[in-house]
């Protein structure tokens, strides 16, 4: 995966600024105030810090670690586990596209070639040189009959072909 | 109780035992497990322990199932048997065993390959496989614990050891599937992650994956595998007194590792990085091998005359004094080499750069000196003090025996100068440490050590309060088991001016101002009255004094100490309810509250809340004052103190002497009936003491006001320094007598708990340096006094005989965990806690001795506006005598580094790293800092372990009246900016 700059996130060794102070950290009391332990509320508040960061550092996780009294091991061990948290920075638009066997039969791989050309991302898991798009490969989402099922960022969009692909890119800004 | 079947055999068990506890207990079945191990939670997720049980379709695992009544087990059922094939194939695949895959069978690695040739699996080679291997080093640069992750078979004891044992939890797994792996912290830095190097991640791992360095750099793997001898013994550093085992190869100390899990080693198994990597300071190339005898002592007819320079050059040297040493150049330190960044640094050249020749002896140090042979120097030392004897009397001497000694070679020692030189005058550094302790148990309950254990701390106590004691770093494998005791569920409360490790995870912190203890502790007395929570039954029926007490803190209430203290009166009342109501709460000080001078006072005033809520004498209720040396209780224990011979028996009574003059075989009248001299009493002008003979301590970097220390020594007729090295003190020396270090002996060591320990030799002292007690016992007989001990048992043979609370110890039944004494027949179990019926005084009661606040005996100004408290750190030890030669601790801590809170580091100009001079009404010097939230605003840390920052430089001498301890908690200082040169 190529390690792209990303706008909120210094990669370098500049100092770091928190994720949780004022309004994250209200949302984060919320969060906490619905569940039983700290510990609990890991996965939200890991989707708190990937909202406002687009990606989760190294750092994220420890500060992630310390506002919930938990190690910065189990916090990587917990954001490594899933696919759906970021280790490095990807584009403003997530794309996730389904090439499992049945979605693959029906021109998945199609599918993927076309929104590789037409976001500019050119690579799986790369990020377009306008910092706008990254497109990766997932397995099944769960919508087999209406292949091929695209994942932009929250959208949920079926039935995807190559020709609409193009129009679907231009929907984002 | 159930009975099951196991292998064909009948094993009675708990109910609550697993088919793998009992099959074990019962000596049976040698069930294999890999994520199974002593003392971690079960996770039951490598399957290798599967056996069959009768009636069950599945296989189960030993470890995780319990037993049932009636159950048949097999363990090596044919089931079984296959699984554990594959299991282990399973893991071979991303295992490198080609070596067994042929003449590699006939020797296994480790525990994990001797079930692979046990089970007779054999991995596929290496190029045949789908898998790579994990990647290699995950600890790069790392001076003590290496990674080779690629024979990591993911069994995670490792990350059990550390969040579970070590309550850290610097290690976890990462990813999933095939791809998983064992990671440090989130981004494989271990010092961010909060690691403290105790290596129980090397103890646990069954494949070495996780292994020492420094063995691996001096030691070939077959030696490693195959030591030349392994040896118990105890480790040389803090009062916990963790039992050790010495792995020997080419007659040098290979490596350190634990016994595991006898349960009642006070160790059970861990250590601290000290214990487990600070062992190489032995072979440190400083070593003295030879006895030294300064230049200007002349033989002249069968006689030793001085003819070297007199006045002020006759102990001078061409060296700079500590004092000038604390103000001009410092060394710099060699990179902290940890974590990611120093990937590139070749290993070899990073272990040429440790201290070896950084802070090593400087060569100018031994310029005033020559070797000399034993008899000269031991004829020489013979011949002056006892000239000093006879011409200014037996108190013109005087001793500083070692806290770091066994107690036989300080039993030997005090019986050398009570018999031969007929003097009292002999301490210790218990002075600097726990004396006020002592004065105060004994004013209060007459007794002198810790009522309880470890372990009843660990497992037994409902609140733990910690007055004054940084465990964490000072006693870090108790440190570990309090952290267990907090997170089953005891109450934690700290009271420490800093935020230490345990203060910050507290459930209440009372974060006062150094020194201020008493009106806190009285505070939360008054409140404890006020809410009738004290112990009403115990305090009428075991105690004194209630009255008077009760008295005395009427008018300390919350509010008023609040104000004294800096504590809000809430937190002082929430704290002083949660200890009364316990139900069982034990007490722990340390340094924090005796090193005042009024040291006595604050513990006084801690006993008074304990005894008021009657928080003694009970399993979990435990009084522990934690001792700081690895001997320091037993040296006190056998009379190398100046008022007491064993068993705390008084000087001044002729009916003891009478006892110790027969034991002894001398008149009675050579023993003296006056008390002597302690430590900080001795080092003055009025004391009158002429010659000094030291073993293996050094009080120009450990006694107060230490500029005035090292004047006082350069008078002195005749010193003569027994250490290992060419010390701070040895420099001034006549005569330095090389000894051995704790590898090289046999002996016993008491700990903070009472507990006797037995430790053998491992190594020989090396060039002509001698056993301790050796050296001692000839320096007796060449004294007058009859010493006819053939081995260290002999001592102790002789040691019982007038120590009625040793009686029942002897060396075949202190094997194993020892005996915590009182011990006072042979048959005798010892005494795990003490007092649950009477106290040791003359009516069985406990006496309230009432204690006012006083303020601190320097306040900060405005010239010095800083208060500065002084201690230990994790990585170095005391003086630095042995750390600050053992490679890896001191890369870890290589330069002195003084605490200041983020906001004066910002008021003062000062970022981390940069050099700051601290000045007190009687001196300054010169050290780097460390911006750290852990003090609190205008208070500075100086630990006082480093002579180029030497923290004593500044520390106030006044003594606590009773015990004649040193203020050396709290002074008053100025910080500013500093420029000195820093040289590499
Ligand atoms: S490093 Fe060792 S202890 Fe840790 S999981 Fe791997 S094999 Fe087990
Ligand atoms: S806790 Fe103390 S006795 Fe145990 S290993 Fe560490 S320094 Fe040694
Ligand atoms: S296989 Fe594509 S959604 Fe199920
Ligand atoms: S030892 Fe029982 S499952 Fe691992």
């Amino acid at each position: 995966m190529s390690v792209g700059a990303h706008p909120s996130q210094p990669a370098g060794t500049e100092e770091y600024q928190p994720v949780f102070t004022e309004q994250m950290l209200e949302q984060l009391n919320e969060i906490l105030a619905r569940y039983p332990t700290r510990q609990a509320a890991l996965l939200p508040a890991l989707w708190l810090v990937q909202r406002a960061r687009g990606w989760i550092s190294d750092r994220n996780m420890a500060e992630v670690a310390e506002v919930l009294g938990l190690t910065p091991a189990y916090v990587k061990g917990v954001v490594t586990f899933y696919t759906m948290y970021h280790q490095h920075p990807v584009g403003r638009h997530f794309v996730q596209v389904c090439t499992t066997s049945p979605c693959n039969i029906c021109g998945a791989e199609a599918v993927v070639q076309a929104l590789l050309e037409a976001t500019g991302a050119k690579e799986l898991g790369a990020t377009s040189p306008d910092g706008k798009w990254t497109v990766i490969e997932v397995e099944c989402l769960g919508a087999c009959g209406f292949a091929t099922p695209v994942l932009v960022d929250d959208d949920f969009i079926e039935s995807v072909t190559p020709d609409r692909v193009p129009e679907l890119v231009r929907k984002y800004k | 109780m159930v009975t099951l079947t196991v292998n064909g055999r009948r094993v009675t068990a708990d109910a609550e035992q697993t088919i793998l506890d009992a099959a074990r207990a019962a000596g049976i079945a040698d069930i294999p497990t890999l994520c199974w191990y002593p003392k971690l939670p079960i996770v039951g997720n490598c399957r290798i322990c599967l056996v069959s049980v009768e009636g069950q379709a599945k296989l189960v695992p030993a470890c995780a199932t319990k037993v049932a009544d009636g159950m048949v087990v097999q363990t090596e059922s044919h089931a079984a048997v296959e699984n554990r094939k594959g299991v282990l194939r399973l893991l071979l695949e991303r295992y490198p065993g080609d070596h067994l895959r042929n003449g590699g069978r006939a020797a296994p690695r480790n525990e994990f390959e001797r079930y692979v040739v046990r089970y007779g699996v054999a991995p596929t080679p290496l190029g045949a496989r789908d898998l790579a291997l994990r990647h290699g080093d995950e600890r790069p640069g790392d001076p003590m614990i290496r990674h080779d992750m690629s024979t990591c078979i993911l069994c995670t004891r490792c990350v059990r050891a550390c969040e579970d044992i070590q309550v850290v939890g610097v290690l976890d797994v990462a990813q999933r599937g095939e791809h998983a792996e064992i990671i440090v912290g989130a981004d494989g830095d271990p010092d961010k992650a909060g690691c403290t190097w105790c290596g129980e991640c090397v103890r646990v791992c069954p494949t070495g994956a996780i292994f020492e360095v420094m063995p691996q750099e001096r030691f070939a793997p077959e030696q490693i595998r195959q030591p030349q001898r392994t040896v118990r013994s105890v480790c040389p550093y803090c009062g916990v007194g963790c039992q050790v085992d010495l792995h020997v190869a080419d007659d040098r100390i290979m490596r350190v590792t634990s016994p595991d899990i006898e349960l009642d080693t006070p160790n059970q198994g861990s250590t601290c990085v000290k214990g487990r990597f600070g062992y190489d300071f032995p072979q440190h190339h400083d070593r003295l091998t030879k006895p030294l005898i300064r230049r200007g002592w002349l033989k002249q007819g069968g006689h030793w005359v001085w003819r070297g320079p007199t006045g002020a050059e006759r102990r001078g040297g061409p060296w700079q004094s500590i004092e000038a040493e604390g103000q001009t150049v410092k060394p710099a330190g060699p990179p902290r080499a940890v974590g990611k960044a120093v990937r590139d640094l070749p290993l070899l050249e990073r272990l040429d750069m440790d201290i070896r020749d950084r802070v090593a002896t400087p060569a100018a140090w031994y310029e005033p000196f020559r070797e000399a042979s034993w008899d000269e120097a031991m004829e020489l030392t013979a011949q002056e003090l006892l000239r000093i004897k006879r011409e200014r009397g037996g108190d013109a001497l005087a001793c500083f025996s070692s806290a770091k000694c066994t107690n036989e070679e300080n039993y030997v020692m005090m019986r050398m100068f009570r018999g031969a030189l007929g003097t009292n005058n002999i301490d210790h550094c218990t002075r600097l440490c726990h004396s006020t302790s002592v004065a105060a148990m004994q004013r209060a309950l007459n007794t002198s050590a810790a009522s309880g254990s470890m372990r009843e701390v660990e497992h037994a106590a409902d609140v733990i309060f910690i007055a004054g004691a940084n465990t964490t770093e000072s006693h870090p494998v108790f440190g570990a088991a309090i952290k267990r005791a907090h997170e089953r569920g005891a109450t934690l409360i700290v009271a420490d001016p800093r935020k230490t490790e345990l203060a910050a995870r507290a459930d209440v912190h009372l974060q006062m101002q150094p020194g201020t203890d008493v009106a806190l502790f009285n505070a939360m007395l008054n409140h404890v009255i006020t809410s009738g929570l004290e112990a009403k039954d115990f305090v009428a029926r075991r105690t004194h004094a209630f009255d008077k007490l009760r008295e005395s803190v009427r008018a300390m209430t919350p509010e008023v100490a609040a104000k004294i203290t800096g504590v809000p009166a809430e937190r002082i009342r929430e704290a002083a309810e949660i200890y009364a109501r316990g139900p069982n709460t034990s007490t722990l000080w340390a340094m924090g509250l005796t090193q005042h001078a009024n040291g006595t006072d604050l513990v006084t005033s801690l006993l008074n809340l304990m005894l008021a809520c009657g928080m003694i004498g009970r399993w979990g209720a435990a009084m522990m004052p934690v001792r700081g040396q690895n001997n320091v209780q037993g040296a006190s224990d056998v009379g190398a103190i100046p008022f007491v011979y064993t068993d705390y028996r008084s000087v001044k009574d002729p009916k003891v002497r009478a006892e110790y003059a027969k034991a002894w075989d001398v008149p009675a009248e050579s023993l003296s009936l006056k008390e002597g001299l302690m430590v900080t009493e001795i080092v003055k002008e009025e004391s009158g003491v002429r010659g000094m003979y030291i073993m293996g301590e050094n009080p120009i970097i450990s006694d107060p006001d230490i500029a005035h220390a090292e004047h006082w020594f350069r008078e002195l007729e005749f010193l003569v320094v027994h250490d290992l090295f060419l010390t701070e003190t040895a420099r001034y020396a006549d005569v330095v007598l090389p000894g051995s270090s704790f590898a090289e002996k046999s002996g016993t060591f008491v700990n903070t708990e009472r507990r006797i320990q037995l430790a053998q030799r491992a190594v020989d002292p090396p060039g002509d340096a001698r056993r301790d007690l050796d050296i001692l016992i000839d320096l007796s007989n060449r004294l007058g006094l009859r010493t006819h001990f053939a081995t260290a048992e002999a001592v102790m043979g002789e040691i019982v005989t007038v120590t009625p609370s040793w009686r029942g110890v002897t060396y075949p039944r202190l094997e194993g965990a020892g005996l915590q004494y009182p011990v006072p027949t042979p048959g005798h179990a010892g005494t795990a806690f003490l007092f649950d019926e009477r106290f040791p005084t003359a009516d069985g009661k406990g006496t309230f001795v009432p204690v006012e606040y006083a303020p601190p005996v320097e306040l900060p100004d405005d010239q010095y506006p800083f208060v500065m408290n002084t201690g230990r750190q994790l990585y170095h030890w005391h003086t630095g005598t042995m750390t600050r030669r053992a490679s890896g601790l001191d890369q870890r801590e290589p330069t002195p580094v003084v605490e200041i809170h983020p906001d004066d580091a910002a008021q003062l100009g000062l970022e981390d790293g940069d050099l700051v001079r601290l000045t007190s009404r009687r001196n300054a010097m010169v050290s780097s800092c460390r911006i750290s939230e852990r003090v609190a605003r205008g208070q500075v840390f100086v630990p006082f372990h480093f002579r180029e920052a030497a923290a004593n430089l500044l520390t106030n001498p006044v003594l606590d009246p009773y015990a004649k301890m040193a203020e050396l908690k709290c002074c008053a200082v100025r910080l500013e900016p500093a420029h000195v040169a820093v040289a590499d």
